[in-house]
């Protein structure tokens, strides 16, 4: 039984050694992208063909619960070899617990720009961890077909905004298709709304403590944001994502506040829409949009394969990765030098060059509670007008400051 | 003058008929027993007339006024259940005075009859307690005080001793009766036990399948039962039937055939309408057979069992191809199971029934 | 063949050894199962009170510098009273409304009424439905645009009323009290129905022929004397209460929009451990710490109701 034993084990040895000689090594690939396997695996097959000794399979995890699988995979020390990171605090918490491997001096990242890069950089070491893949961007979607039917001339600042928003409301047309049922989409509307009041210097300022979010200026935009109650849809306390939605895609409702990521659905469900930054506080003021960084590939520290990981992660900052993650996502991609053959896209990166940083994403989700919470909490409260904008100002300002 | 009248009262559950055509009046201070083999309807009909139950056709009258409309608690009635329904939570004291709580009488009132009550009952030590705390004798007494405090027109009392002891239940026997007679009340007691029917009772209804089999005094339906069943209902041990089969008529007498072996000539005090070849039952009370040949007759028969009680001894016997004749002795009787003995009988008090179980008389 | 005395004295103890052996067999897989999972968990949810774990990775032991920072930090504590008297809202509305609705029906199914078993099983239908199901369904008949509620109250001309339940502070919780109690009251039916059969059909009776109404038939006899049944419910209501998770987190998130108005313990619970897009990364112990303050009120409370309750039972007979 013994000699048998050994000798298993001597076979079994043998044949696992040929086989790491003679195969490609064999990379994981996680990721919350479920709608985007296709494209990935098309953009994974570009990088083998370049790369035969290296297989790349790609598994996408729901994405509610992919903060959850991964982390307990990495906890237990398994997990991918190439991981599909989100931004800022979120992969604070892999990248501060030593999970990921520090990417600077490794990887040329010299097309990215530093306030992409700010998103995959641990505050504490200051060195990055995830090559930063795609920025979302927040803009205004208007239902073209609705305009021109109501001669609706598209709207350039906050009072052009409102006037439209009332010609519509009084031709029985809901203006705004937004709800605050979900306080997320509260936070995304601000960010159309608000920058453009706060104005360019704020971010800035609140982020170094010059200032905090009792700041005037942030309690006047948060009043601007106040006045578009009503041009939401009634009951819009209890319209949730999926109702906003379905409002601007069944045509009752002209105009949309959310996330560049809705391109792709509503031109599939058809409408004829543009969109637009959101209005300008008066006729030739700036008009901003909010921007933050969605997320990036960084390689796990544990990986056995890291120098074949590491081989992807430089595939994923050229631009030949970003043409193709522009082709086929109609994502922003982080990495300078691809052109969009998509117009809405490529109005999407035009607007960039009036960007400031989604505010509570970007600066205040590191301790808790976040500024999103406190923001999402006060946007409800102020637009179902159970507090003034002083006080939703003054809530935020305190809980960020009493926060860890 | 509280007395209760049945008119033609009928019950049904669905389909199935409980109560038949009932007609009954029970008189003022009466104390009537309702008796019966477990399903006659002895429970409903009492039922009935407390209103716990509705009628399907028929009338109630208390006390000369009209009450099957009424609900329960308007009819003056208070009744005693099987199981005492005693309050649980509450003590002796709020489960006797529940009812005149209800009624919004005075907490001196209430006190008063409560304690009057309890004094007749010898339940005073007790007002305090649980009935949980209390024997089922004592049970039993607060189930009858919180009847006497309502100060009823009728008492109603289903088969209220059944869940006593043997010992107990004839000492209560005898406390009701007493009862009955300082309270002067008109009482309707429920009961299969025949042997409390006929010490308690100024008159028994003998019940069997919802209708009324015969109504009278207790001796009254002893010595004359109208019929074969009040006749094996009424008296312990039960009365012993004897197959028989006419053969000859006239105006004074009816001879019959028993059993091939022994013929009797059964008198009459009316005329009969017999006749020849009727099948017919005979039948003799246990403790009215005598060990011996009597001239008016004799049935010879086996010894299979003898109980000895000291006072008086229970005999066993086949006769012929007939089991268990009982026959009852008084004292001690010198006879060994195996023995043959003849049994001998009276005609005055013997009993003959026709085909249909009509007494014949 | 005789026994000796030895023999007799070894037989007897062969049985009770038998016997020991299946109790034995009888109570180890429970508690086996019991002390898997339910007693190394909780042992572990205290153990990991005690340390430092903020983000993936446990750090250093803090003794009860958790507890301190959800019961003392003031933006912290502020959340979990706000949760806590939400949860408390959620207890007496349910003792109201869930529970005494079910005592109504009970009391009226309790007559006999004709289809009787047909209203017993209706009433005891959403019960066995699964409440991600009712929640889910719920939320879109409360649906402010398309949902079926405001619909109906438009066709009946009520438009004053058809309001976005879920969207205001002042309805979203009632909202999902309602639903809960939709979803639940059958369970509390049936209990008291039994209860009530329990209760011999003389006491009622009795009581009617000492001309009691039956209001006062209800409140003075069956009432005191189904008391095992409230205890039972009155004490799962609180346990489910102050656990209620499912349906504020279907119907209104995680966070328990609209700004806090249905946050509930469960749910900061959830988002302090586990962490979500919008509160930031997870922290096992401060999650821990809250799980085991919510585990010792409860269990603290249960049993001082469950002791008080029992103290007023009367046995039946």
């Amino acid at each position: 039984m013994r000699k048998f034993t050994t000798r298993a084990l001597l076979v079994a040895a043998a044949l696992s050694a040929s086989v790491s000689t003679l195969a490609a090594s064999e990379l994981n690939f996680w990721s919350w992208r479920q709608e985007d396997i296709a494209a990935y695996e098309k953009i994974i097959a570009a990088f083998e063909a370049t790369h035969p000794d290296i297989k790349i399979t790609y598994t996408a995890h729901e994405a509610k619960a992919y903060n959850t699988i991964l982390t307990t995979a990495l906890a237990g020390g398994s997990g991918p070899d190439i991981i599909h990171t989100r931004a800022y605090g979120s992969l604070e918490a892999i990248s501060g617990a030593g999970y990921l491997e520090a990417l600077d001096g490794q990887v040329d990242l010299s097309l990215l720009s530093a306030d992409e890069l700010l998103g995959t950089t641990l505050r504490a070491d200051g060195r990055i961890y995830a090559v930063p893949f795609a920025s979302q961007t927040v803009v205004v979607y208007y239902n073209k077909d609705i305009f021109d039917a109501n001669n609706i001339t598209v709207p350039e600042t906050f009072e052009e905004f409102k006037a439209a928003s009332t010609a519509l409301k009084a031709a029985g047309i809901t203006p705004l298709a937004n709800g605050t049922a979900d306080g997320w989409t509260v936070e995304i509307m601000s960010g159309a709304i608000m920058p453009n009041f706060y104005g360019s210097g704020f971010f800035g300022e609140v982020t170094s403590g010059a200032t905090d979010f009792e700041d005037a200026r942030y309690v006047g935009a948060l009043e601007k944001m106040s006045e578009l109650a009503e041009f939401m849809p009634t009951g819009f306390e209890g319209v949730d994502y999926a109702t906003m939605k379905a409002l601007f895609t069944s045509g009752a409702a002209a105009m949309f506040i959310g996330g560049s990521w809705e391109i792709n659905g509503f031109r599939d469900a058809g409408i004829n829409f543009e969109i637009m930054p959101g209005p300008a506080a008066e006729a030739g003021g700036e008009r901003m949009v909010a921007t933050w960084l969605d997320g990036g590939y960084g390689v796990n520290a544990a990986s056995e394969n890291k120098e074949d990981a590491l081989e992807f992660i430089r595939f994923t900052a050229t631009t030949p990765f970003a043409q193709m993650l522009t082709d086929e996502l109609n994502n922003v991609a982080a990495v300078d030098g691809a052109m969009s053959s998509d117009a809405t896209l490529s109005r999407v990166s035009s607007f960039h060059s009036a960007a400031t940083p989604y505010i509570m994403l970007v600066a205040f989700r590191f301790d808790t509670p976040t500024g999103s919470t406190l923001l999402q909490s006060g946007l409800q409260e102020l637009m179902t007008g159970a507090k003034t904008a002083a006080e939703v100002a003054a809530d935020v300002s305190n809980g960020i400051k009493t926060a860890e | 003058m509280a007395n209760v009248v049945l008119r033609s009262v009928n019950k049904q559950f669905g389909e199935v008929k409980v109560i038949k055509d009932v007609n009954l009046t029970v008189e003022d201070n009466e104390f009537v027993v309702f008796v019966g083999p477990s399903g006659c309807g002895k429970s409903t009909l009492l039922r009935l007339i407390a209103g716990l139950e509705d009628l399907t056709s028929g009338e109630v009258h208390i006390e000369e006024e009209r009450v099957d409309h009424l609900a329960p608690s308007k009819r003056g009635v208070a009744m005693v259940f099987q199981s005492y329904a005693l309050y649980p939570h509450f003590t002796v004291r709020q489960n006797m005075g529940y009812a005149l709580r209800v009624a919004k009488e005075s907490k001196e009132t209430i006190a008063k009859k409560v304690n009057d009550a309890a004094s007749v009952l010898q339940l005073t030590e007790y007002l305090e307690r649980k009935p949980k705390a209390l024997s089922g004798g004592q049970r039993q007494r607060v189930a009858i005080g919180r009847a006497i405090v309502r100060d009823p027109k009728v008492f109603l009392f289903d088969a209220p001793l059944s869940n006593l002891d043997a010992k107990l239940r004839v000492q209560m026997r005898i406390e009701l009766t007493k009862l009955h007679r300082s309270l002067n009340a008109t009482m309707i007691y429920v009961t299969h036990d025949q042997v409390e029917a006929m010490t308690m009772a100024d008159k028994i209804v003998v019940l069997r399948d919802g209708k009324v089999e015969q109504i009278g005094a207790p001796l009254d339906l002893y010595n004359a039962p109208d019929n074969l069943f009040v006749a094996g209902f009424i008296g312990s041990p039960s009365m012993n039937f004897f197959d028989g089969t006419v053969i000859n008529t006239s105006n004074t007498d009816v001879e019959i055939d028993v059993k091939d072996s022994v013929k009797i000539k059964f008198p009459l005090n009316e005329p009969s309408n017999l006749s020849t070849g009727d099948k017919v039952s005979f039948g003799v009370r246990p403790e009215h057979f005598t060990i011996g040949n009597t001239n008016q007759g004799t049935f010879t028969g086996e010894v299979y069992a003898v109980e000895r009680l000291g006072g008086e001894t229970y005999l066993y016997l086949y006769v012929g191809d007939q089991k268990e004749v009982v026959a009852h002795m008084s004292g001690d009787q010198k006879i060994a199971i195996g023995d043959m003995v003849e049994i001998g009988f009276s005609l005055k008090q013997s009993y003959l029934f026709g085909p249909h179980g009509d007494a014949v008389r | 063949m005789s026994m000796t005395n030895a023999d007799y004295e070894k037989a007897k103890r062969n049985r009770t050894l038998k016997l020991k052996l299946w109790l034995l067999f009888l109570i180890l897989p429970p508690a086996a199962i019991l002390i898997v999972f339910v007693f190394v968990p909780m042992g572990s949810a205290v153990w990991y009170s005690v340390f430092d774990w903020d983000g993936l990775v446990r750090k250093e032991f803090i003794g009860l510098a958790n507890f301190q920072d959800i019961l003392f930090n003031p933006l912290k504590n502020k959340v979990l009273f706000n949760a806590f008297m939400n949860n408390v809202k959620v207890f007496v509305s349910l003792m109201l409304v869930q529970n005494g609705i079910a005592l109504v029906i009970a009391l009226l199914l309790a007559r006999n009424p004709k289809g009787y078993r047909f209203y017993q099983v209706v009433f005891f239908l959403p019960v066995i439905l699964s409440t991600v199901i009712i929640g889910f369904q719920w939320k879109l008949f409360l649906n402010p645009v398309f949902g079926l509620v405001n619909k109906f109250l438009h066709n009946i001309g009520l438009h004053d009323w058809a309001l976005p339940w879920l969207g205001l502070p002042e309805t979203a919780l009632n909202s999902m009290l309602l639903v809960n109690s939709w979803h639940w009251f059958g369970f509390p039916t049936l209990v008291f129905l039994a209860a009530i059969h329990r209760i011999p059909k003389d006491f009622i009776e009795a009581a009617r022929l000492d001309g009691a109404s039956e209001w006062r038939i209800a409140r003075e006899i069956i009432w005191p004397l189904m008391a095992p049944a409230i205890t039972i419910i009155t004490v799962l209501t609180f346990i489910g209460s102050f656990n209620w998770f499912e349906i504020p987190y279907i119907m209104n998130g995680l966070e328990g929009s609209p700004a806090g108005s249905t946050d509930m313990l469960g749910l900061m619970f959830y988002r302090t451990a586990f962490g979500s897009v919008s509160a930031g990364g997870s922290n096992f112990g401060s999650g821990s710490a809250l799980a085991v303050l919510m585990f010792i009120f409860i269990f603290v409370f249960s049993i001082i109701a469950t002791k008080y309750l029992t103290s007023r039972e009367v046995e039946m007979n």
